[in-house]
Formats: C-alpha cells, structure tokens, sequence
C-alpha cells in the first residue's frame, strides 16, 4: 500500500489556480500549507491576524478560505460568523474550511460544522492529505 | 407605707387588747379563787397557772390566725398567677380583718408585674415570629421555595422573585414545574428524586449541580445548584423546602472556557502537525535519493512514531470524553470490509518499521455493520498497537474477520507473543492499568483498551481476550449488523443512531469527522 503522502501531486485539473486564503498564525504550518497548496496548483495568500483576514475575506476575491479558530484579534469563529451571515448581499462565494487543532464540546462543533464547508483537525492530515481534501471541494 | 403603719397599728392594738383582756382574766381569776371560793396559796396557784395555759393557747392560735392572714392572701395571690397551680381561686379581701388595704395594694402591684411579664414575652414571641418568617426567610439572600404535597408552591421569598422574575404572588397557588423551568444536567432530576422519595421516605435532603432555569421574557437562562429538603410530617405542610445558589456567571464562564484537557491536546497538536508536515516533505524531496537502508527505515519510522503520537493525543482526549459521558458516536451503515481493511492500511506502517506483518483474513459475505467509522478506526489502533508492543520476538499478527453464531460481526486480532497472565486478564480494561512488566520495558499509557471497551460497548458489541502466558493473546470485539441495529434503534424509539459511551443518546445529530 502507498501511503497518501507519497501520492505524487498531479497540478493539473481540480486546483486550477483557485485562490486560497489561508487563516493561520503558526507560521510554521502556513510555510508548509503555502508550499503544498502552491505545488497543487493553488494560489495562496496567508493573513495571521483575525481582523486583517476578515477584512481580506470580505473582497470576497478567493475560492477557498483556510480557517484557523485560535487566532490574534478577531476570533476565527467571529469571522465565520461574520463571513456566513445569512443576511449578507451578496453571500460569501468562497469555500471555508475550519483547519483548527483546538477540540470543541461537540455542540459548539456542531455549530460550527453547520456554517463550513469542511472541518479538518490539523494535526490528523499531512499537507498533501490537506490538498486532497480542497481537491474535492467543488 | 402608710398601708404598712395602718398594719403595725392595727396589730399593736389587737395585741395590746388581747394582752389586756388576759391580764383581766388573770386578776379575776385570781379575786375569784381567793375572796369567793377561799382558795389556800397552793391550790390559788395551780388555778392561776391552768387559767394562764388555757389563755396562752387560745390566744397563740387565735392571734397566728388573725395576724398571718394578710400574708395568707398575698400567697394566695401569688398561687392563682402560678401556672402550674392551675384551679386556686383570687383572694378575697373583704373578708381580711387586718392590713386589708397594704394587700389589696400589694397583690395588684403583683398582679400588674405578672401581666407586664406577659406582655413583654407576647412581644418577644411576636418578634421571634418575625424573625422566623420575615427576616430568616425573606430576607435570606438565596432564593427559597416552599411546596405542599401537590407541589403546589406555598412560599417564595423576596430572592426567589427577584430570581424568577415571578412576584412571591404570582407563584403561591401554582404548581411548582408551571413556576420554574427547570433542566438538569443528567436524568437525575429534582422531579425524580422528589417522587421517588415520597414513595420511600419521610424525609429525605438531595442536591444537584447545573440546573438550568429558564426565565421569562428571554432573559439569559440562570444556572444554579439546588438543594431540596423534604419532610413528608412537615407541621405547616410545607412538605418540600427548595433552595437555589445561584452560579449562573461562573457556570456560562465554565461553558466557554477551554478545559485543561482541550488546551493540552491543541498544544501538542501543533509541533505535531509541523512534524509530520515536514517528514512528507521530507520524504517527497529526498525520499527517492535516499539509498542507505538504515536511513530509509529511519525516515519510515519518523513517520510511524508521528502518527503514533496523534492516536495517542487523540486517546487522551477520547478518554475524557469517556469520563464527562461527553463521547457521542453516529452509527452509520459501513462496509466491514473495506473499512477494516483501510484501518489495517493506515496503521501497516509501524508494523512495518517493526518487521510485523499483518495477515489479514477477511470472510465474504460479511453484513454491513452499524459502526462510527473513526472511533472503530481507534479501537483497531489500540488492539493492534498493543499487539505489536506485546509480540516480543515474534513477527506476526494475524487479523480474523466472520459472522459469529449469534449473527455478529466479530473481528479477532491474535498475536504470539510474551501473553498475560491470568492473574493480569480481569484488569486489563480498567484506565491506567499496565501490565506486570514494568514501564522502562514497554511504554504505553493503559488508557487504550479502556477506551476501545467504552467505544465498542457504545456501539452494542463486546470486547474480549484470550490469553496464554508464553503463547499470545487474541483480542476480539463484535459489531452488530446494521440492520439489527437499526431494528434496535426503532425499538428504544430514538430518531437518530447517536450512542454515548453510556448508554443511547437522545436526538443528537453530531458525529465526528
């Protein structure tokens, strides 16, 4: 069996240069997101502050958006609550995908299931399983 | 004090009459005998003291009477206030000869003290009652509620108001579930508790943390501790006495705060998530130029610890979970199969860095299974992980899946290899226990068959071994089908197949990712 991290990334067909922005402020995991969502054919753009990304994400110029929840100044639950405002005109047309390593009362992540479009526990995907992941969001 | 010199001279004078009318009978005496019977000295004499004695006794008695009678009447006076002398009638002054108006005077005063004392204890029994009812209960800082039988509320203080946002009016009259909106945390409720003991006991005190009360008019709902008292001879039929401490700040702090465990766990995650990050790197970059067997198998093993390490955290938390009844699992139809087989897949690696094989024997026509896939996917982790902690030098573990003969899924996981003793087999589910051989030996953190054993029980199956010292151990759990489950499920009436680790859950939809 060939584990999924050795699955050579094809940068063809699903990415097709959709733009991500990626919510995170361990540096350390947006440097290796960055450089597996670019080797997959995305283009990323990294914010590490709460407020700064809500404003980014509000342009509503991006396909996807990576979601850290413990983040500096405007929590990443705020801003999916912000971003997923059933009154907003126009909705949001990007994707959001909670990445948190924080484990919620399972209402609360419930909750939050409800208003993504996907929830991933970091520490449970390698980068590549992460683009796997985006590669089938439509 | 002229009542007291009236006394002294109206004695004075009864005395001085008396003692003059006995003299009087002494010096007739004393003519009679001598000049008219001619009595001689001797005989005069014997005359003279019979006279005296007679005299001095009717005088000692009548006079004793006489002058105690004002004393007696004061005492009769001081008998008919007595309590305890219940029947003595009030004295009569008209009859008394002497000192009538010093007693008249003195047993009024008595009486006017008697009836003062009186006074002055209704007073102080009123305000005790005050005490009791207004300051105590009314006052008192905790919301109070007083219920008859029929739990009708008889009394709500000022704080039970204030709390409810009921006036104390509104409430007295009701039933006391009408009044208060309450939910609690587990099936233990005061309802239950309250019903139960009416049944059982004549009295009974019972307590309950994070109850929640939901107030009118969408006011944040309070949460509280409850004590409850209840006293089935209570004398003014307040039979069930509630009190509420008020914790609604520290328990909604509570709600939104991160738990020890959660921070833990979100704090180790990180490195770990970098780790494995950067092991794929490095493997997809340098992987393939990498010729030193040594240093592949290094790689590969970077890799096995890594994930190693993330089931365990995910153990941590999962036990916790366990413990709070917090682990909820949605039982979905699966393929055994193919997800016994992508489990087996996932974990091939740190068999593989250990030189174990798996062998796999998978029978057909295998029933779908009602299973949470991820939380089965840990109970696998475990019982293989354990497996190849315990194979010592041998280097296979062999994997057996089949239809039980009462129709369950059951899935076996033999290895051979150092075995437990029996004394050991009865613990070996509990949390923290470890086998015999010591720690420095084989790590572990005696939490993953605890874990596995609430997981498949939560799922209706159960988890077994079988084990020779020297030869190995089989570890084996059962899955019900998923239609069996399903029936099952109709059954108990619940909407949605959501288990807990204890038992059924109720109208959940959560399920894990």
């Amino acid at each position: 069996m060939e584990p999924p991290s050795t699955t050579p990334i094809s940068p063809a067909a699903p990415a097709a240069g959709r733009k991500v922005l990626c919510i995170e402020d361990e540096h350390f995991i947006s440097e290796l997101y960055t450089r597996a969502l670019t080797k997959g054919g995305y283009e990323v753009e990294t914010i590490a502050d709460g407020k700064e990304a809500l404003d980014a994400a509000q342009t509503d110029q991006y396909d996807i958006i990576l979601l850290d929840l413990m983040i500096p100044t405007v929590s990443g639950i705020e801003i999916l609550r912000v971003l997923r405002d059933p009154a907003r005109v126009p909705p949001i047309r990007a994707k959001i995908v909670v990445t948190t390593n924080l484990e919620q009362r399972e209402d609360v992540r419930a909750d939050i299931e409800k208003q993504a479009d996907g929830y991933l526990v970091k520490a449970e995907l390698t980068p590549h399983e992460l683009v796997d992941f985006l590669n089938t969001i439509k | 004090m002229d009542y007291l010199h009236n006394l002294i001279r109206q004695t004075k004078l009864r005395i001085f009459i008396v003692v003059l009318i006995d003299n009087g009978v002494l010096i007739g005496g004393w003519w009679l005998g001598n000049k008219i019977l001619g009595l001689n000295g001797l005989e005069l004499l014997v005359l003279l003291i019979a006279l005296a004695g007679i005299e001095t006794t009717l005088i000692a008695t009548s006079l004793g009477n006489y002058l105690t009678q004002p004393l007696k009447a004061v005492w009769q006076a001081v008998l008919h206030l007595s309590p305890t002398e219940q029947g003595t009638a009030a004295p009569n002054f008209e009859s008394l000869h002497l000192g009538r108006d010093l007693v008249a005077n003195l047993t009024s005063r008595i009486y006017q003290l008697v009836s003062t004392a009186d006074q002055a204890k209704q007073e102080l029994h009123r305000h005790a009652n005050d005490l009791h009812e207004n300051f105590i209960a009314q006052n008192l800082p905790l919301p109070l509620i007083l219920m008859d039988a029929t739990e009708t509320v008889r009394y709500a203080n000022d704080a039970a108001a204030r709390y409810t946002g009921i006036a104390a009016n509104d409430m007295v009259g009701k039933n006391v579930y009408m009044v208060m909106d309450m939910s609690f945390p587990s099936e233990a409720t005061f309802d239950s508790w309250l019903k139960s003991v009416k049944t059982k006991t004549a009295t009974a005190v019972s307590s309950w943390e994070r109850v929640r009360l939901n107030v009118r008019d969408n006011h944040p709902a309070r949460l509280f501790d409850l004590a409850a008292y209840y006293n089935r001879d209570n004398p003014e039929h307040n039979e069930t006495m509630m009190v509420m401490f008020d914790h609604t700040k520290e328990y909604s702090q509570d709600d939104q705060a991160i738990s020890f465990i959660a921070l833990s766990v979100h704090e180790l995650r990180t490195p770990l998530t970098l780790l494995r990050g950067y092991i794929e790197v490095f493997e997809d970059e340098i992987g393939q130029t990498i010729t030193d067997p040594e240093l592949k198998s290094f790689m590969l093993k970077m890799r096995a610890q890594a994930e190693q390490l993330t089931d365990f955290v995910n153990n941590i938390l999962n036990v916790a979970r366990v413990d709070d009844d917090q682990l909820e699992l949605k039982l979905q139809s699966e393929d055994w199969s193919s997800t016994l087989k992508s489990s087996i897949e996932m974990i091939s690696l740190r068999a593989k860095v250990r030189d174990i094989t798996l062998k796999c024997s998978i029978s057909r026509d295998l029933p779908p299974v009602g299973i949470d896939k991820l939380s089965i996917r840990e109970v696998i982790n475990n019982i293989i992980d354990n497996a190849i902690k315990y194979s010592g030098t041998s280097k296979t573990i062999k994997i057996d899946t089949y239809v039980n003969q009462e129709g369950l899924v059951e899935t076996t996981f033999q290895d051979f290899g150092l075995g437990i003793p029996t004394s050991i087999l009865p613990n070996l589910f509990t949390k923290f226990y470890r086998d015999h051989r010591n720690r420095a030996q084989i790590g572990g953190t005696g939490l993953g068959l605890y874990l596995s054993k609430a997981i498949i029980a939560a799922h209706g199956g159960s988890l077994w071994v079988r084990s020779k010292e020297g030869e190995g151990s089989t570890f084996g759990f059962t899955l019900m089908p998923y239609a069996q489950l399903a029936e099952k499920v109709k059954q108990n009436g619940d909407q949605e197949i959501t288990r807990g680790a204890h038992g059924w859950i109720k109208n959940h939809s959560l399920y894990r990712r």
